[in-house]
Order: structure tokens, then sequence, then C-alpha cells
């Protein structure tokens, strides 16, 4: 009852509310814009958080998350651009059905399937986190050492293209981690005598610089297109329409939270697979793919019924599923906080306010969403020739803001390139973020295990829990080969049919 | 004397990879070598080599050796020519990639010295000049903006930027 009390404390204060608000309008706001991505807002957003309460800060980043994965599907229906990569399922049937007048029936179908989604994955993260973390008060570092390396493995493994380049990427994302003050004997790592490196390279210009700058120097690398103009049309959904739909939109929302519950699988293998589905089971399957609702439906509510699931992993055991969550981890450490079994005891408090904002949401969501559909050709019509300079501007101000340095900006804008480089050659950001996340802890644990474990190596197989890891560990790097191997001979079998051609 | 099979046999299928995978290569040999010995110093005495400062980036570093011979071989034997097409855009003009990169210049090397604001107003102009915006009243947003969002970073979330040049 005491706890109740403080939760009810922490949470109904005015800052809270606004914060979720603001994330929300800002997510679909920029979700809704082709080019400009949810992980860049929440990474540009990072830096205002730097004054504010905890229980803010985390729902104002959610938030921008959730809003962002709903406002993607605006633009992949109105014009076939997916506003974000987890909505390109979205315009299969999205955008046949604004051809056919239907747009505003559309975009209802994906905000309401996206709201029902959000809600079933925060059910399911308020359940799964507190049982997860129970779990995990069990751990100590050898099996916390193993749990990330199952988590680097299963990133990786499941990491869209080349596995090679997504295992570099991860690399030189741990490498990159280095950097600095080693924390049990001191020695200086890479800083090349630069006091501005003695304290570890800064997440957030890097964070900046990853996923905001590529996206600046592709526009202005790239050559000027017209802009197009977009109008959400018709009738809206009919409630008999949305009924219809309930079960898809429910299957897909489970789809979601599975998957989202796994470290670095993603919003769009959730909506692909919870699509294919729907289609497989619907009686209009000859309709999908042409303008069938129930395809956006079920496209969405998978999608959405990720964002609450990420946050299972992140909260319960400290490890980061996607780039998002990552950068809400940042959040967390920014205001000494720890994400993991410990919180649960310490901070309970905080938690369930967290939870609390999290539910509350959702219901931010859906009258965002309303709104949105209503005024989106507003939205939708400011030209990136005038967005993307003030992008830069929230980027500059953002990174030097965090130790009031130009040496952060330059920072920053080096890890610009290095995105861009990434981006043409095809080497996936997201490992090499989580790479750089998880490259401390698992030195950490792999230190503390030997300090344990007197330098015995025996320690990093001393129960069930460390072999259930080292076997999952084992099974996802499996997993890589195999895929790696079933691509090429895919890759094989497509060369030959078309030299028989 | 080239026989058509050894002309085949060369032949490389994502120059991009193979790029890629010999600046990695080149990277990681002088990681290995040069950086962790030179760059990284180990205390005096250890009880287990696993906890030296310098034993997670030289596995790191051989990983990298081993992973960029790897992405060299990929490269050379497999075709990703679609990956290749996707990853493909059409070149804009050399002025707009140029006036870019001095709006850059322009947030580095003048920030602390002449301000958030002035740099902002300046850059902006810049990168509205690029594009280029034909406009005109567009160019306004250039001195709303950079004043607008120094205010919210400064006034309403207290993040301290240099608001004003040096000397004022």
């Amino acid at each position: 009852m005491e706890n109740f009390s403080e939760v009810i404390a922490i949470f109904f204060s005015l800052d809270n509310f606004i914060a979720i608000a603001m994330g929300v309008v800002i997510g679909v706001v920029v979700g809704s814009i082709p080019g400009l991505t949810a992980t860049m807002a929440v990474a540009l957003a990072l830096p205002f958080t730097f004054s504010m309460q905890p229980v803010a800060a985390i729902l104002l980043l959610v938030g921008i998350y959730k809003g962002g994965m709903y406002g993607g599907s605006i633009t992949a229906i109105l014009i076939r651009t997916p506003g974000s990569p987890a909505s390109a399922c979205t315009l299969l049937d999205g955008y046949p059905m604004a051809q056919q007048g239907h747009a505003k029936k559309a975009l209802k179908a994906a905000l309401y399937s996206s709201v029902i989604a959000d809600f079933i994955s925060n059910i399911a993260l308020i359940f799964f986190a507190a049982y997860l973390a129970k779990i995990a008060l069990n751990f100590g570092a050898p099996e916390f050492f193993w749990l990330i390396c199952f988590s680097l493995t299963i990133i990786i493994s499941l990491a869209s293209g080349s596995m090679i380049k997504g295992l570099m990427a991860a690399l030189l994302g741990i490498l990159l981690s280095l950097v600095g003050l080693d924390e049990v004997y001191g020695s200086q790592r890479f800083t090349f005598g630069n006091y501005n490196l003695m304290d570890s390279i800064s997440f957030i210009p890097l964070l900046i610089g990853l996923f905001a700058i590529p996206e600046i120097i592709e526009f202005y690398r790239k050559k000027a297109l017209p802009h197009i103009k977009a109008k959400a049309s018709g009738a809206g959904l009919a409630f008999s329409e949305l009924k219809r739909c309930l079960t898809t939109i429910v299957r897909g929302s489970l789809i979601g939270v599975i998957i989202g519950a796994i470290p670095g699988t993603g919003a769009t293998a959730a909506a692909f697979i919870s699509y294919s589905d729907a289609r497989r089971r619907s009686p209009n399957k000859a309709n999908f793919g042409k303008g069938e609702v129930e395809g956006v439906a079920a496209a969405e509510a998978g999608n959405n019924g990720v964002a609450g699931a990420t946050m299972i992993p992140l909260l319960s055991l400290g490890i980061p599923g996607d780039v998002i969550t990552a950068i809400i981890l940042g959040a967390f450490m920014v205001h000494g906080l720890t994400p993991g079994p410990i919180m649960f005891q310490e901070n309970l408090s905080l938690i369930y306010a967290l939870f609390m904002g999290i539910m509350f949401s959702s219901i931010v969501l859906l009258l965002v969403g309303n709104v949105a559909i209503k005024y989106f050709s507003l939205i939708a019509d400011i030209p990136k020739s005038i967005l993307f300079p003030i992008v830069l501007m929230f980027c500059v101000y953002g990174a030097y803001a965090v130790n009031n340095d130009t040496f952060d900006v330059w920072l920053m804008l080096a890890f610009g390139v290095v995105g861009y480089i990434f981006n043409r050659a095809a080497i996936p950001a997201a490992p090499f973020l989580i790479g750089f996340i998880l490259g401390p802890m698992f030195e950490d644990n792999l230190r503390r295990s030997l300090l344990i474990g007197h330098n015995d190596l025996s320690i990093f197989v001393r129960g069930p829990i460390t072999w259930t890891f080292i076997a999952l560990t084992v099974g996802s790097i499996a997993l890589a080969l195999y895929r790696f191997i079933s691509a090429r001979r895919d890759a094989r079998n497509a060369a030959g049919k078309s030299q028989q051609e | 004397m080239a026989t058509p099979h050894s002309k085949r046999a060369v032949r490389i299928k994502d120059a991009g990879d193979v790029f890629a995978g010999i600046v990695l290569l080149c990277f990681a040999i002088v990681l290995v070598f040069y950086l962790v010995p030179n760059y990284i110093n180990e205390p005096p005495i250890l009880q287990n080599p696993m906890m030296s400062p310098r034993w997670l980036p030289g596995i790191v570093g051989w990983l990298i050796v081993l992973f960029s011979i790897l992405l060299i071989l990929q490269g050379l034997l497999l075709d990703r020519s679609s990956e290749e097409d996707e990853r493909s855009i059409e070149k804009g003009t050399t002025r707009r990639f140029v006036l870019m990169v001095v709006a850059l210049v322009i947030y580095v090397a003048l920030f602390e010295s002449m301000g958030a604001v002035f740099t902002g107003i300046l850059a902006t102009l810049v990168l509205f000049v690029a594009h280029p915006v034909r406009t005109w009243w567009v160019y306004s947003l250039a001195f709303v903006f950079p004043i607008a969002v120094t205010f919210i970073f400064v006034k309403v979330m207290n993040v301290p930027l240099p608001i004003a040049p040096i000397g004022f």
C-alpha cells in the first residue's frame, strides 16, 4: 500500500503527462515524414531530458518511440513511402486502399490496430518484466557474461543483410566502447593523450552521428526530388470492419510481443510475419495485396506489438533488444539508473510509475493519431529542404550540450561520416550501437567472474543457467550459419533459374 | 597465357565488399600490432592474462582480421549485385554537396566563438541555398528557427549553449 501511494505520487505529475503527450505527438509527426525516423527523433530528444525527472525523461522517449511506430504507417498508406522500415508491410494493402479512395479507412484501421497491439504489448511488459527480473536475481557475473554473449550473437544472427557485416559492426562497436580509462587498472586505452577521450566516447554524439547525420548527408548528396503532397480521403472504418479484423489484430499483437521480447528481431520482422499469418488464415486471402483492410490491421498489429515487449529485456535484464531501447538505456544511465533485476528491488515504485505512463501512452496515441489523420497534410507537406537544416541544428546543439565542448560536435560529425559509409556499404548500424553498449558490460562481467572464481575458468559453466545461455549462444550462432548457407543456396538457385531462362 | 577459365576465376563479384574488407583488414593489422601494444598500458603484475586491459581489444582485433578476410572472400565469390542496386543513388550537383559540407564546417568552426544563434542562422541559410529553396519567405525561417531552438534549449530545458558571440 505504501508502495502504491509512492507510485501514484511519482506518476501523477504534470511533467509526466506533458512528456507523454509531447513524446507521442513528436513521434507521430516525425514518423509520418519520410526520411525522418523514430530512432532519429529519440536520439535527438535525449539531450532535452538532461534536466527532466527520470520518469518524465523515459516517458518522453517511450512516447516518441510509440508515436513513431504508428506515424510511419501514414506515409506508407498515402504516398507509398514508409516512414519507417517496419511500415513497409503496411503499404502492401494500405496504398492500394488509398488509391481506391479508402485512405481514411486504411489510416483508421492502422491506428486502431496500433493502439490495440500497443495495449496488449504493454500488458505483456508489465507481467513478464517483473517475472523475468525475479529469475534474473539469481544471476551472477558468469550468468550475465553468457547472457551478453547470447544477446550479441542473436542480434547479429537476426540482423538483416550480410551476417559478416553485422559481426564486423558489432566488433567495431565493442572496440570503440573500450576507449578511455580501464575501470580495473586505470590504464589509458586508445586515448592518444586526448583528455576528452579519458572518460570514454560520449554516447549522445555517437548516437546522433550514427542515426541522424547520415540521412542529412544522403539528402544533400542525392539529386533534389519534387515534393509529393498527400491527402487522406474517403470514409472511416466501420465498427463491423474493426470487429472482423479483431482476431487478426490480437494474433498479430501476440506475434509482435513474442518477437519483440527476443533481442535483435525488431518490428519489421514482426509486421511481415503477422501479415503472412493473417493472409494464410483469412477467408479474403485473394484480396491481400490489392487493398484488404485486414492486411493493414495485421501489419500494424505486428509492428506495434513489438513496442512494449522490447522493453522486457531492457527493464528486467538491462539488455537492450534494439536501437531505440539502447537509446532508452542511455537515458536511464544519464539519470544514474541501471535497468535490471536490482532496479526492481531498489526502484520498484519508479518502475511501476513507468508502467502506468506506458499504459497511458496508448490512450494518448489513440487521441493524437485521430488528430494526425485529420491534419496530416499540414505535417507531411513540410519539405525536407526546410526540415533537414532544422534537424542539423538540433543535432549540433544536442551534441554540444552533453559536455559544453565542440569536441563532441566533431565526434558527432565523425560518426555521421561513419554512419554514412555504413549505409553505403550496407553495414547495419544497430549491431554497432548494441556492441558499443554491451562491450563494457561484457568485459566487466568477464573480469568479475574471473575474480570470483579465483581465475578458475570452470566458473563459466557453474550451473544450469550458464549452460542454458551457452546452449542459446551456440543455437543463435547455428541459426546465423543456417541463414547464411540457405541465403547462398537460394541465390545460387535463382542464378541457375535465370541462366536457364 | 590467360584462359577464359582463369579470367572467370579473378572476376570480383562485389567490389564494395572487397574494398571494405581490405580497409578493415589493414585497420585490424594496425590495431593488433601497433595500437594495442603502444596505446594501452599494461599493469606490471597480472594474475590472469584475461584480466589485462589489452586482452579484449586484442581479441576484437584478431576477430576483425578474421571477418575482414571473410568479407573479402564474400566480395570475391558471392554475387550481391541486387543489393548494390538498392544502395545506388542518383547523385545531385557537387555544389549542393559542397554547400552542405560548408554548413557543417560553420557549425564546428564558429559554434563556440560566434554562438549558437549566429552559426545556426548562417548554416541554415547556406543549406537553404544548397537545395536551393526558391520561396523567398522561407529564408526568414533561417532567422526564426535558430532563435526558437536556442530558446527551447537554454530557457525551457535548462541546457546551456553559447548564445552570443564572444565579447558580447
